[in-house]
């Protein structure tokens, strides 16, 4: 049979128009409601009262210190959170081994797990009455209420992302296209850079965003194991905090922008490599 | 055989040896021999989980074998890794590289040798070049496997296996994921490649046809042992085992017993296995000779380039009859007809367990 072959926009199923309609709108009204508007305050409030007070928030070495802090922090938490995360979907997705059931459960659990439980467990271990706590004072080594602690608690809480992002698509392909590499004389080394890293790169460069997002953006588990010593052990959200129950809002806010100018960057990045990936999905398909 | 093993001067390529291999409690591979010799391309054929493709990947050394060794050219490569045997190996599914076009994949193998070995960029280019006018797929060389059918994906990856320059060309059910057409071509062209590289060649497969017709040697193997290996004729014509029979083509077949060099076959007589092939059996419209029995005839295929005839015999299972278009329109059969069948080559086995 030859025909063309029509696409209408009324959906097979057959809703009715009003209730697309209104489905449409109860989305839209929530996204604005709860996303938009307080985003816009943030903005709005940050620039309240002009350019300049905007600015001159910058200029406190507290916030400049816990700016730096956060940029501190991500650095270390991500580049962690690369290698973990592809060396544990590598290990789940392409082999089998004993365990492996408990180590997926394993990664996810700083998803199930409040933040705040995992400052404290970090304060249990590390903290002066804690586990290991005589032990590191005795060696003058400081980690709850000091750098250390933040990026552990920072480290812990992004655990899942990269892997998460991972797992799918390593599973996914299998590992025939490494035999394949093997068998034409490349080493492991060769194979990983050559083979195995371009097949996942968007994979990874997504999980990558979304876990520089909530290091930068962590709250609860920093805030536990910080101590808040100002100039010293604040992130950004923790100054933001600090500054707001200071009644300063105009750099609380602008701060805050700061962290929602880097949530509109990731946004962006994410929507870009989703359309990547779709694209090249349908060219494979 | 046994110098091969050891070193000596010999025409063999490949030597397999007490190799056993087991996964849990399955065993693949149970204590397998096989040489293959210089130049040649051979078969492994069997039905699926006969270990046939753990043996190629044990060669390979994409797999470890639990006991036993592979000996290339006299040489013991059991412990040499993957790199070092220098295998072009083509994977059931080509396992091309899906982010590389064409002549990234087949200058793979080239571009990752340590810089001492390494040819320049223009001698790869080159070499890929003359392999990309080999599979006829030149024009294409800027193409990604997405872009690419089935039957030219299977020859970039032959591409890119040939040019590393392997030892011993692997091929793992190399027309499988094809559909029957491309599949037919593509064997044909599998063979006069072979015959013009003159690379030792071994593929796996589970059609016996494909063996058959493409391989100078046929190993066919069953439950993780080599059932009989030979030339295609041997094997076809010379069984040695009444599996080798059965999977080889077609067979009807009857319980009976042997008396005196006589079979008797009917449907209480016990102890042996009667093969008889459906083209082995004549059928007429009066009796012939002493050696015949009854049927009817149930249904007719007369489509294609033989006639399909299947009967009833009432005293066992029904039998299928294979003729030329020829004979079949000189006898004027019709469904349910009674006819007269008369066996001209039968193959009797002992009725083992493994049988049947």
């Amino acid at each position: 049979m030859v025909g063309t072959l029509h696409l209408r926009s009324a959906p097979a199923v057959g809703e009715s128009r009003l209730i697309r309609g209104t489905l449409i709108a109860i989305a839209v009204v929530f996204l604005s409601v709860f996303l938009l508007a307080p985003l816009a305050v943030v903005f709005a409030v940050a620039l309240g009262q002009g350019v300049a007070a905007f600015f001159s928030t910058f200029s406190n070495p507290d916030t400049l210190s816990a700016i730096w802090l956060t940029l501190v922090a991500a650095a270390v938490a991500v580049p962690a959170n690369l290698i973990f995360g592809i060396a544990a979907a590598w290990a789940i997705g392409k082999f089998q081994f004993v365990g492996k059931g408990i180590l997926i459960a394993l990664i996810d659990l700083p998803f199930s797990v409040s933040p705040v439980v995992a400052g404290l467990t970090y304060v249990l271990l590390f903290g002066a009455q804690g586990l290991l706590g005589p032990w590191l004072v005795a060696h003058n080594v400081h980690i709850i209420f000091a750098v250390p602690g933040i990026i552990l608690a920072t480290v812990f809480v992004t655990v899942p992302f990269v892997a998460r992002e991972l797992l799918p698509t390593m599973a996914a392909q299998g590992s025939e296209e490494e035999e394949a590499a093997l068998t034409l004389g490349a080493g492991g080394w060769q194979t990983f850079l050559r083979v195995t890293l371009p097949n996942v790169k968007w994979a990874l460069l997504y999980g990558v965003i979304l876990c520089n997002a909530r290091a930068m953006g962590e709250f609860g588990a920093v805030a536990v194991v910080s101590g808040h010593v100002a100039g010293l052990t604040n992130t950004m959200p923790l100054q933001i905090e600090i500054l707001y129950n200071d009644y300063q809002f105009v750099p609380a806010f602008a701060v805050a922008s700061l962290l929602a100018l880097l949530a509109l960057a990731t946004l962006v990045v994410k929507s870009v490599i989703e359309w990547r990936i779709a694209r090249r999905g349908a060219r494979v398909t | 055989m046994a110098d091969c093993a050891t070193g000596g001067a010999c025409n063999v390529s490949i030597a397999i040896r007490q190799i056993t291999k087991k996964f849990g409690r399955f065993t693949a591979l149970d204590n397998v021999d096989l040489d293959i010799p210089h130049g040649r391309l051979v078969a492994l054929l069997g039905p699926s989980g006969s270990g046939k493709t753990t043996l190629l990947r044990i060669i390979a050394g994409l797999e470890l074998a639990d006991s036993g060794s592979v000996h290339f050219d006299g040489q013991d490569f059991s412990d040499r890794t993957v790199a070092q045997r220098r295998v072009g190996f083509v994977f059931q599914h080509y396992a091309l590289f899906r982010h590389m076009t064409v002549f990234e994949n087949i200058a793979f193998g080239l571009r990752v040798r340590p810089r001492a070995s390494r040819p320049p960029r223009s001698a790869i280019r080159a070499q890929v070049e003359e392999l990309l006018d080999l599979i006829q797929l030149r024009t294409l060389a800027g193409r990604y496997p997405s872009q690419l059918s089935g039957g030219q994906r299977q020859r970039v990856a032959l591409a890119r296996a040939l040019a590393v320059e392997p030892r011993v060309l692997l091929l793992d059910e190399p027309f499988g994921a094809l559909d029957a057409k491309v599949r037919y071509e593509l064997r044909r062209w599998l063979r006069q490649l072979h015959d013009d590289v003159g690379v030792t060649s071994v593929f796996v497969t589970h059609d016996q046809e494909e063996a058959l017709e493409v391989a100078d040697q046929v190993a066919i193997l069953n439950g993780g042992r080599i059932e009989q290996v030979g030339a295609p004729d041997d094997v076809y014509n010379r069984p040695a085992s009444s599996f080798v029979y059965n999977f080889l083509g077609n067979v009807n077949l009857f319980h009976g017993r042997i008396d005196n060099g006589t079979a008797y076959i009917n449907q209480e007589a016990t102890g042996q296995l009667v093969f008889v092939r459906p083209h082995s059996l004549e059928i007429g419209r009066q009796p012939s000779g002493a050696n015949y029995f009854r049927a009817t005839i149930k249904h007719i295929s007369s489509a294609g380039p033989v006639v399909k005839v299947d009967a009833s015999t009432g005293w066992g299972a029904p039998v299928h009859v294979e003729m030329s278009q020829a004979r079949f329109r000189e006898l004027e059969l019709r469904t349910g007809e009674e006819i007269f069948i008369t066996p001209n080559d039968l193959a009797v086995f002992a009725d083992e367990q493994r049988a049947g």
